[in-house]
């Protein structure tokens, strides 16, 4: 088992446990911090198929900027036990019914994929540099790189609309 | 491309002009001819005039399919702000952004009908979303309003979700965006692709309000403020409607031994949830959004059959149902009381207003005569020609009998009951709608006025 393969391991674990205690952990404040640990999970993997810029940019949007809008707002509405809606064991029992049944076909979709016996290029893929990247943002995906800006002048006008104090 | 590039500039004039013009009324004018000036370059580009020519690797593919699309869309939007748009002062403040928002819309409805690759039905969804989750929540010292808006960003963003799951998986499986360049191995594709394609399946089966994806709609579109939910429930639902057909034609084509099941089941549910829940509503506007759902499954009947007929039949119910549920809003966002007694004894008071109402509502039906009935018909005859279950056809057509009981409700109220029904009109509006309605009975007669241009 070379370097590779234990990070890989390792990272696999640290994700997938994070990952498990953000949905488990009765305080979101926890939760918040532990999809922070799963998000630079992730973003080693994304350094191991030597895509650095997803990796910083994972790192600089996710990790960080998204993380602290998450807390500010768990923070601004002030969570606590008296204000959770008690739920019906049944709505309980049927959401983990449906969540199995994604989580069976998605197992079973991936278990018997094509994609089994490929291995991911690891350390010599490079796609993911940044000039690779760049020159295929701004080359093949130039249109809909373009329209994207209609989607955020959208949401910006939608944030001012709804934000304005009238 | 001229309508994509068109609309997005003119989205930035509405938002300068909702800044610098303090009178609403000059604001109103340039978005109705803004909204002009778009169908007529989208007719140009129709005949050959394209002012854009951009090369976008094949990611979107303007046939005349998508293009007498968007005229439709385009002309129903005109109509929609001719009639409507005084009814978005009443809102709030933001007169101007409001309209900026629409002309993005119409971008992401360009996007959605003219997608090739996945990438763009992503953008285009999206752009037709988010714009609409600030329309929702505009009314902002309505409480309903407000939660409406939120329930339908989460329900949204979570198919969205999926979405971008599902396109994912597809990308694994055949390593393309490009929906016309998938190759699926054999008739029957690995499990991989399947799975993507049932994920995509149910987020466009949730925004086109199929059931059992369906419960954000009554809420969302009883709470949103009535000239917006006329927009949301007819041009949005029709232009994600052309996107699915789009993308299980082009991309799942191959095997739709697969998913041809799945969708006869969905368009079974919606019908009979849309039709039967209709029934027992107290509200027009709550009863119109449980028709927009029944209507769905309708449409839906396109997805089922996807050919000739199917692609025609959808052209034509879009033009039908957009156009005679925007003529009822306009009348309700009129009105003060949206309940079913609100429209007693209207034939009394405003008997234009009455029956050209009433026509709206017998084209929603499917009464002969009329563009909803033609529509239907085609719907009908498109599933049978597939080779469809003969069952799926009864069923519908039982469905459409159920759906004459809720919307001879609001006939029978004003015609046949006694009451004080008020509309404040104008003579304009009084015509426009008459020539609305004139064009709904005109398709009912002549739909190759329409068709016509899919081929010629």
């Amino acid at each position: 088992m070379g370097i590779t393969q234990i990070l890989f391991w390792l990272l696999s674990v640290m994700a997938l446990f994070s990952a498990l205690m953000v949905v488990t952990n009765k305080n979101p404040v926890y939760s918040v911090l532990w999809l922070i640990l799963a998000f630079f999970a992730i973003s080693g993997h994304f350094l191991m198929l030597n895509a650095q810029f997803l990796f910083i940019v994972n790192i600089i949007v996710y990790a960080g900027a998204i993380m602290v809008l998450f807390l500010f707002v768990i923070m601004l509405i002030n969570l606590n036990k008296e204000m959770e809606p008690r739920k019906n064991i049944w709505i309980k029992f049927a959401g983990a019914v449906a969540g199995g049944c994604l989580l069976l076909v998605l197992v079973a979709a991936l278990r018997n994929s094509e994609l089994k016996g490929q291995v991911a290029q690891v350390k010599e893929g490079n796609i993911g540099l940044i000039k690779n990247l760049g020159m295929e943002l701004f080359s093949t995906y130039v249109v809909p790189f373009e329209i994207s800006s209609i989607l955020f002048i959208s949401a910006m006008v939608g944030a001012v609309v709804i934000g304005k104090k009238e | 491309m001229n309508v994509l590039i068109v609309s997005a500039i003119l989205g930035v004039v509405m938002l300068f002009s909702g800044v610098l013009l303090k009178q609403t009324r000059i604001v109103r004018a340039i978005a109705i001819i803004g909204m002009a000036v778009l169908l007529v370059i989208n007719i140009l580009e129709i005949s050959g005039t394209s002012f854009f020519n951009i090369h976008t690797y094949g990611m979107m593919h303007f046939d005349r399919f998508a293009l007498l699309f968007n005229s439709i869309v385009l002309f129903s939007t005109l109509v929609y702000f001719i009639l409507s748009a005084k009814d978005m002062e009443k809102v709030g403040i933001h007169y101007g952004e409001y309209f900026a928002l629409i002309f993005f819309i119409v971008c992401g409805i360009v996007l959605v009908a003219s997608f090739k690759s996945l990438l763009i039905l992503f953008l285009g969804v999206e752009i037709i979303s988010i714009p609409l989750y600030i329309l929702t929540g505009s009314d902002k010292k309505n409480l309903k309003s407000n939660e409406a808006s939120l329930k339908y960003f989460l329900m949204g963003a979570f198919s969205t979700g999926l979405m971008l799951m599902g396109i994912a998986l597809i990308y694994g499986a055949t390593g393309t965006f490009n929906a016309s360049e998938m190759t699926f191995p054999a008739a029957r594709p690995s499990i991989l692709p399947v799975a993507g394609m049932l994920l995509l399946l149910f987020s466009m089966a949730f925004k086109v309000s199929a059931a059992p994806f369906h419960f954000w709609t009554p809420d969302v579109y009883d709470g949103a403020p009535t000239v917006f939910t006329s927009f949301m429930a007819t041009i949005v639902k029709a232009a994600v409607f052309i996107g699915f057909i789009r993308l299980f034609d082009e991309a799942f084509g191959s095997f739709n031994a697969e998913w041809q099941t799945w969708i006869a089941v969905i368009t079974v549910i919606t019908l009979f949830i849309g039709n039967i829940t209709a029934v027992f509503q107290q509200s027009v506007k709550r009863m119109l959004a449980y028709s927009s759902i029944a209507q769905a499954g309708f449409m839906l009947l396109a997805v089922y059959a996807m050919n000739t007929d199917a692609k025609e039949g959808i052209l034509l119910y879009t033009a039908a149902y957009c156009l005679a549920t925007i003529g009822i809003f306009a009348v309700l966002a009129k009105m003060s009381d949206y309940t079913f007694e609100g429209f007693n004894g209207m034939a009394r008071q405003q008997p234009m207003i009455a029956l050209l109402t009433t026509i709206f509502f017998l084209s929603l039906a499917g009464i002969p005569l009329t563009a909803g009935f033609l529509a239907k018909f085609y719907m009908l005859k498109a599933a049978l020609g597939a080779g469809g279950s003969l069952w799926v056809v009864i069923f519908a057509v039982l469905m459409a009998a159920v759906s004459v009981w809720y919307y001879f409700r609001v006939i029978q109220a004003m015609y046949f009951k006694d009451g004080q029904a008020t509309v404040q009109v104008s003579p304009f509006f009084k015509w426009t709608l008459a020539v609305l309605a004139a064009v709904v009975i005109l398709l009912g007669i002549f739909p190759n006025l329409l068709l016509y241009w899919y081929y010629f």
